[in-house]
C-alpha cells in the first residue's frame, strides 16, 4: 500500500527501546534459571536488586539530573512487565516508579536508597506498603486538608508491623508520626491524583508481564504433557482454553501498551488518562480471571504445588489486580465516565479519554 | 513476551483523527436532520442506496482503491477510521459492505484490468453493490466441501449449485461464486476451486429470500442454474479460489464491525443509566473497557496490514474477542432492564434487534470454535 498522500504519517508506534528490552530478558532469563526453588513468603532478593542497580534500572525513570537513567513510561512499562514476568522480587514499581517520582515532584533530593510509598490516612496508618520493612526510607503521599504533601520518611521513624499479601510478599502496616507527615513538602493537586493512576498503570503491566509469562509455561505444558498417548495440546477442549488465555492476556496487553503511550506522549498531562488506565486496570483485572482460572486448569495438579512456578505468577497477579483500586472501583469509574458521557459522547470517550473536546490541543 | 499474538500497538496521529472528526460531523448532522436512525448490526440489516451513494460522493468508498479506478488512493488505516465512525453511529452501510471491505481489494488484487476498470469506478461511487457466496447448504466452516460446480464449456463456464446466507443478494447486482471446478481430490482438498464473478440478473439465477428468525429478510438462498460465466468474469486463476479467499481473511476478519455491531446499544444503555432509567451498574465500565481495547487491539491489527505483516492469528483474536463482547453487550444490557419497569421504546428497540442479531456475530466470517483453532495453530498447537 502507498502512504498517505499529503505525507503525513498517520500511527506512531509504541515499543520499548528494543536494547533495553534485550538487556533485560537476557538478565531475567538468567535469574530465572538460577533462582532457588519458589518459597510460599516471598522475600527481597538483594543480589537482584544489585544488578539491576548496576544497569541504571532502578532509577530507570529517574531525570538523569536527580541519578536517574532518564527513561519513559514506554521502557517502564516493559521492565514492569519483564521483572514481573520473572516474578522478581524487586520493588521497581515502589521505589522508582511511583516514590522516585514523588521525590522529584516534590523537588526532594533521592539517596538513592531503597524506598517505598503509600497514602497514609489521617491519622497516619497506612496498610499493605508493599517492601516497607526493606526500605531505608517510605515516601509518603499525605493528604493534609484539601493540599498533598510528599514526605521522605526514614524507616526508624515509622512503626512497621510486618504482614503479607497473597503473593507471600512483605505487605506491611506503616505506622507515622504526624508530625513527620505536617513536614512533608507541599506537592501540586495533579500529583495526588496522579499517583494512584500511575500506581494503578505500574500494577497493569505488572499483572500483563506475569500473564505473558504464563501463556509461555501452558504452551511448554501442553506440548509436552501427554495423556491418551498424545500432547493435552492435541485436544480440541484443552486447544480452546489455551487460545482464550492467551487472547484475553492479548486485549489486558492491548489496553496497557494503549494508557502507556497516552500517558508516554503526554508526559502524563493528558486530560484522558484516567479512563485510559481505567480501560488497561478493567481489561487487566477480568484478564487475570480467565487466565489464572485457566492456566491452573491446564497445569493440572502439578500447578498447584509450592515447587511450580505457576504460583509464583498467579499469586502476584490476583494480589497486584486489587492494588490502586479494585476491579469494581475501576469499574465503578469507568461506569460514572461512560454514563455522563451518554449516547453521544461515549465514542468520543472511549477514543480520546473524555467526553468534551477541550481546547488544549490534547491528544485525540 | 515472546509468546505475542497481537501486533504491538500504535498511537492514531493527528492527520487520521482529523478525517474521523470530518466523517463524525457528517454524520451527526445526518441524524439531526434524520437521514437515518440509527441502530445495530446496520453493516447486515440496513440498506440505504442513497446514503451509500452520498459516502461515495464525499470520497469514504473504494478509500484503498488507487485514484485510476475511481478510488480514493488512501490507507487502510483511513478505511479504518471510516468504518469505526460509521458504526459506531449505527448508519445504514449494508448496501456497500461487502463491496467496499472485500470486494474491491480482491478485484485489486487479482482482477484483469478490464475487471478493475469494469467494476471499481461503480463500487467506489456506491452505485454497484456485490455480495458473496461462499457458503452452501452442506458447507458452512467447512468451505473446502463446497458442491457448486463449475464446467467448462465453450467461452467459459456453466456454474450449478447453491449458495446460502448471501446478505443482500436480492437487492444487489452482482456476486462472487466459489465453485469447484475440478472434480474433489481428497488429499487436496483446498485444489480445484474458483471464484467466478457473477451478474445476479443473469438467465438461471434464482434468488429466495431466507428469513431470519425476527421476521427480517437480510439472507438469501441463490440457486445456480447453469449460469453461463464468459471467461473474463473468472476472478484470478483457474483453480486458486482457496489461496484467493483465504487471502483476504485478516481484513475480514479484524475490522471494527467485529466489535461495535452493538454499539448503539450500549451508548443508549449508557444514557439511559444516567437518566435514571437504568441502574447504575459497574457492568457498563467493564463492556466500554473491553469496546476500547477492542478498539486499539483492531487499530493495530490495521496498522500492520498497512505494512504487510502476517496478522491472520491476531484478526482471529479480534473476532473471538470482539464478536464475543458484542454479543455480550447485548446480553448484558437485557439482564439489567426490567419489563414494565420503565418504558424506553428506544432501548427496547435497540435490545430487540441486538438479542435477535446475536446469534450470528460469532457465526459469520468464520465460527468461534474454527478461529478458536486458528488461534491455536498460531500458538504452535497445530
Amino acid at each position: 500500500m502507498s502512504g498517505p498522500q499529503d505525507g503525513g504519517r498517520l500511527a506512531a508506534p509504541t515499543t520499548p527501546d528494543p536494547d533495553l528490552v534485550d538487556v533485560l530478558t537476557d538478565l531475567f532469563t538468567d535469574y530465572r534459571a538460577t533462582r532457588a526453588t519458589p518459597t510460599a513468603d516471598v522475600d527481597l532478593d538483594d543480589g537482584l536488586w544489585q544488578r539491576l542497580e548496576d544497569l541504571g534500572m532502578t532509577r530507570l525513570t529517574g531525570s538523569e539530573s536527580a541519578g536517574g537513567s532518564g527513561g519513559g513510561w514506554v521502557d517502564a512499562a516493559a521492565l514492569l512487565g519483564l521483572a514481573a514476568a520473572a516474578a522478581a522480587p524487586v520493588p521497581l514499581a515502589e521505589h522508582d516508579v511511583l516514590g522516585g517520582w514523588l521525590l522529584e515532584a516534590a523537588g526532594l533530593p533521592n539517596d538513592g536508597g531503597l524506598r517505598t510509598v503509600c497514602r497514609p490516612d489521617p491519622s497516619g496508618v497506612a496498610l499493605n506498603v508493599t517492601w516497607a520493612r526493606d526500605a531505608s526510607h517510605v515516601v509518603a503521599l499525605w493528604e493534609d486538608r484539601d493540599q498533598w504533601r510528599v514526605a521522605d520518611v526514614p524507616a526508624d521513624r515509622v512503626g512497621i508491623e510486618e504482614r503479607r499479601n497473597l503473593a507471600g510478599e512483605p505487605s506491611d502496616t506503616v505506622e507515622f508520626d504526624l508530625d513527620d507527615l505536617e513536614a512533608g513538602t507541599l506537592v501540586a493537586g495533579e500529583v495526588g491524583e496522579q499517583f494512584h493512576l500511575r500506581g494503578a498503570l505500574a500494577r497493569s503491566a505488572q499483572v500483563v508481564g506475569a500473564m505473558e509469562r504464563i501463556v509461555e509455561i501452558v504452551l511448554v505444558h501442553v506440548r509436552e504433557r501427554h495423556q491418551f498417548g498424545r500432547p493435552i495440546g492435541r485436544f480440541q477442549a484443552v486447544q480452546h482454553l489455551v487460545a482464550d488465555i492467551a487472547s484475553e492476556t492479548a486485549l489486558a496487553r492491548a489496553a496497557t501498551d494503549a494508557a502507556v503511550a497516552r500517558a508516554a506522549a503526554s508526559d502524563w498531562r493528558d486530560p484522558g488518562m484516567l479512563f485510559a488506565v481505567g480501560v488497561a486496570k478493567s481489561c487487566v483485572g477480568h484478564a487475570a480471571s480467565v487466565v489464572v482460572r485457566g492456566s491452573h486448569q491446564v497445569l493440572g495438579a502439578i500447578g498447584t504445588t509450592l515447587e511450580h512456578e505457576l504460583h509464583t505468577l498467579t499469586r502476584p497477579i490476583l494480589a497486584r489486580r486489587s492494588e490502586y483500586g479494585s476491579l469494581h472501583d475501576w469499574d465503578e469509574t469507568l461506569t460514572t465516565l461512560a454514563s455522563s458521557a451518554g449516547r453521544d459522547r461515549l465514542w468520543t470517550l472511549i477514543t480520546t479519554g473524555r467526553a468534551k473536546p477541550s481546547g488544549s490541543g490534547g491528544l485525540t | 513476551m515472546s509468546a505475542r499474538l497481537v501486533p504491538p500497538g500504535a498511537r492514531e496521529l493527528p492527520a487520521l483523527t482529523a478525517l474521523r472528526l470530518e466523517v463524525r460531523a457528517f454524520l451527526a448532522e445526518q441524524v439531526v436532520a434524520g437521514a437515518f436512525v440509527p441502530h445495530v448490526d446496520t453493516w447486515l440489516t440496513r440498506w440505504d442506496r442513497d446514503f451509500t451513494r452520498e459516502l461515495g460522493r464525499r470520497g469514504w468508498l473504494g478509500m484503498v482503491v488507487p485514484t485510476e479506478y475511481g478510488g480514493q488512493g488512501r490507507t487502510y488505516l483511513e478505511r479504518f477510521v471510516v468504518t469505526e465512525e460509521l458504526l459506531v453511529v449505527g448508519a445504514p452501510v449494508a448496501a456497500h459492505w461487502i463491496a467496499e471491505r472485500q470486494i474491491g481489494p480482491s478485484l485489486l488484487r487479482y482482477g484483469t484490468e478490464e475487471q478493475k476498470q469494469a467494476f471499481l469506478p461503480g463500487i467506489s461511487r456506491g452505485e454497484v453493490v456485490f455480495g458473496i457466496g461462499m457458503s452452501e447448504p452442506d458447507s458452512g466452516s467447512d468451505l473446502a466441501s463446497v458442491r457448486t460446480r463449475a464446467e467448462r464449456v465453450d467461452g467459459g463456464w456453466r456454474l450449478t449449485g447453491t449458495k446460502v446466507w448471501t446478505s443482500g443478494a436480492h437487492e444487489a447486482d452482482a456476486f462472487f461464486a466459489l465453485a469447484r471446478s475440478a472434480p474433489l481430490d481428497p488429499q487436496h482438498r483446498h485444489a480445484g476451486l474458483t471464484q467466478f464473478i457473477v451478474d445476479l440478473r443473469a438467465p438461471g439465477v434464482t434468488i429466495r429470500p431466507i428469513i431470519s428468525m425476527g421476521g427480517d429478510h437480510h439472507f438469501n438462498e441463490v440457486h445456480l442454474d447453469g449460469v453461463l460465466i464468459p471467461d473474463d468474469r473468472v476472478l484470478g486463476a483457474v483453480g486458486e479460489g482457496w489461496a484467493q479467499v483465504t487471502s483476504e481473511l485478516a481484513y475480514e476478519r479484524s475490522g471494527p464491525e467485529r466489535v461495535l455491531s452493538t454499539f448503539q446499544l450500549l451508548a443508549a444503555a449508557a444514557q439511559a443509566m444516567d437518566d435514571g432509567r437504568l441502574p447504575l451498574d459497574p457492568g457498563l465500565g467493564r463492556h466500554v473497557a473491553r469496546v476500547a481495547a477492542l478498539h486499539h487491539m483492531s487499530f493495530a491489527v490495521s496498522v500492520a496490514l498497512e505494512e504487510h505483516d502476517d496478522a491472520d492469528t491476531a484478526a482471529a483474536v479480534v473476532k473471538v474477542l470482539g464478536t464475543t463482547e458484542e454479543g455480550d453487550i447485548a446480553d448484558y444490557v437485557d439482564t439489567l432492564t426490567a419489563t414494565g419497569w420503565a418504558l424506553d421504546e428506544e432501548l427496547d428497540t435497540l435490545l430487540h434487534a441486538a438479542i435477535l442479531q446475536r446469534p450470528g456475530f460469532t457465526l459469520r466470517g468464520g465460527t468461534n470454535e474454527v478461529l478458536r483453532g486458528v488461534i491455536a495453530r498460531g500458538l504452535g498447537l497445530r
